[in-house]
């Protein structure tokens, strides 16, 4: 019994710096491609409090969003939020990471106010039975 | 004579019976025995069954975990894959080789893939060389 809350202490550190390491890799590729001229708006990466009824047997209890928002450059039209949106969900690898990592809704807003679009993460890879 | 002795005896057992009631050190003994085994089973029923759900969604974690992610081709996609696609889909388009079968082969496959890439730019890049090879096009 000891042991298990041990290891789920550990697993929930564990977690978190994973979390953090993704969003920091996304936001420094994305810094890199804007600077280099690849893209041309600067997306951004962060947590967002996410829609809780699109929670799974992983989902964070609180803050299971991944929102990813468009900073300087071009203001982006809906198809290109839309088509940000569908690059990540078909990246299975990406799509699974953020499942177990706990998120459960994958948010692509623009930079003024709320607009933008949101996903159902569960929607697009088959998770194993509760 | 005898009818002392047996009111003596009687009660002693009185009195012996008395004081294990007062104490009531047999009958809470069988009993904690009993409730402390029921819950030792009860723990290891549930433990096991925990175990095995544990174990599924772990192994299904640590897969997840364990693989990389180019976030370098994903924001490139983001921006310029819809361009790429868009070129390859006309260019590789097997109906543009209707004489040669050979071609017309190898047109299909590359144009499944990259209907299955379309979000990809790297493999469509790899594509596109593919393509410029196999089927003489020029980009």
């Amino acid at each position: 019994m000891l042991n298990n809350t041990w290891n789920n202490i550990i697993e929930w550190f564990r977690d978190r710096s994973e979390r953090a390491k993704l969003i920091r890799s996304f936001n420094e590729s994305a810094k890199t491609s804007f600077v280099s001229g690849i893209a041309p708006t600067l997306l951004k990466a962060s947590i967002s409090k996410g829609e809780s009824t699109y929670k799974h047997q992983f989902s964070n209890w609180l803050y299971s969003g991944f929102r990813i928002q468009a900073f300087t450059g071009r203001i982006l039209k809906k198809e290109e939020l839309i088509h940000i949106g569908n690059v990540i969900l078909q990246n299975d690898t990406l799509v699974r990471k953020l499942i177990v990592l706990g998120w459960d809704t994958l948010e692509v807003h623009g930079d003024a106010g709320t607009y933008g679009c949101r996903w159902q993460l569960k929607d697009y890879i088959p998770l194993p039975k509760n | 004579m005898n009818d002392t002795l047996i009111n003596d005896s009687i009660k002693i057992i009185n009195t012996i019976i008395a004081r294990k009631v007062e104490k009531g050190e047999s009958i809470n003994w069988w009993m904690w025995i009993a409730v402390v085994q029921f819950l030792i089973i009860i723990y290891l029923i549930i433990k096991d069954r925990l175990n095995s759900k544990n174990t599924e969604k772990l192994r299904f974690k640590n897969e997840s975990l364990a693989k990389d992610i180019d976030f370098d081709n994903i924001i490139n996609s983001s921006f310029n894959s819809t361009k790429l696609y868009d070129e390859l889909k006309v260019k590789c388009h097997p109906d543009r080789f209707p004489i040669d079968d050979e071609k017309n082969i190898i047109a299909d496959k590359i144009f499944q893939e990259i209907t299955k890439n379309k979000t990809n730019i790297k493999r469509l890049i790899e594509l596109k060389e593919e393509a410029q090879k196999k089927l003489d096009l020029n980009f």
